[in-house]
């Protein structure tokens, strides 16, 4: 994913946000689990998977100053566990963008893939941000 | 399954998913949204759901478990969490069950801060 924001008119259906690539490693999982009260198992949790795509997705979706982007709900299914060292791709596209007066709901649709290009993870988000 | 909610918690989930949005970090900034001061990740709210699911049903829901969400109130910091589930039916189709449960994390004024529903096949 770019560092610089894209412009909101960008953020249209179809658009592909530019992949981005996380090592899943040991210090990574060590911080993730001790965020959410977890204990390890070798294997990454699947959210927080999630999280470093949905984290890498919000750094993009431009926003007015001073202003803030809602996480209205998510779909997800964890297609396959995967150890800790893992590297993924992540892939996110907008599948729809809904105007609502002041606000807009983006419906996110995200995959992402280890190195064989298996599929890890499938999900949807839905955003809502001020226009 | 019962958490409690400290800003220490959302800064370190801030830190581990690189999500530094500033209405979860930046106390000055959140005062002055409609939320009045920080609020929790929707995502640290959904990581309890799933580890709960993990506890019930192993490596069934990390390899092979959905879930379907809605983030509808914002948790804060002091607020203490309760995460529950509960399986509604089981599904049988072609000699595999599912399991098809509902689950919600509540703060303690008994307010709904996720409620949604998760599928997962039973080994």
């Amino acid at each position: 994913m770019p560092d610089k924001p894209i412009s909101y008119e960008e953020l249209t259906s179809g658009y592909k946000f530019p992949p981005a690539t996380y090592e899943l490693n040991a210090s990574f999982v060590s911080k993730y689990l001790a965020a959410v009260d977890g204990s390890g198992d070798g294997f990454v949790p699947p959210l927080a998977i999630t999280a470093c795509a949905i984290a890498a997705m919000t750094k993009t979706i431009p926003l007015p100053a001073g202003t803030i982007a809602i996480h209205a709900s998510q779909e997800l299914e964890f297609l396959k566990s995967v150890p800790v060292g893992t590297t993924v791709d992540c892939h996110i596209g907008v599948a729809q963008k809904i105007a609502r007066g002041k606000m807009s709901m983006l419906v996110l649709d995200l995959e992402i893939l280890d190195k064989d290009k298996e599929k890890v993870q499938s999900g949807r988000a839905t955003v809502a941000l001020p226009t | 399954m019962v958490k409690h909610i400290t800003q220490e918690k959302i800064s370190l989930y801030a830190e581990a998913s690189g999500d530094f949005n500033p209405i979860h970090v930046d106390e000055a900034f959140a005062a002055k949204t409609p939320f009045g001061g920080t609020i929790a990740h929707g995502m640290l709210n959904l990581a309890y759901v799933s580890e709960m699911m993990t506890s019930a049903f192993g490596k069934s829901w990390v390899s092979g478990g959905k879930l379907r969400a809605k983030f509808k109130e914002s948790a804060r910091p002091g607020d203490t969490l309760t995460i529950t589930g509960k399986i509604d039916c089981i599904d049988q189709k072609s000699d595999v069950s599912y399991a098809n449960c509902s689950f919600e994390v509540r703060n303690q004024k008994d307010e709904t801060i996720v409620a949604g529903e998760a599928i997962v096949r039973l080994l």
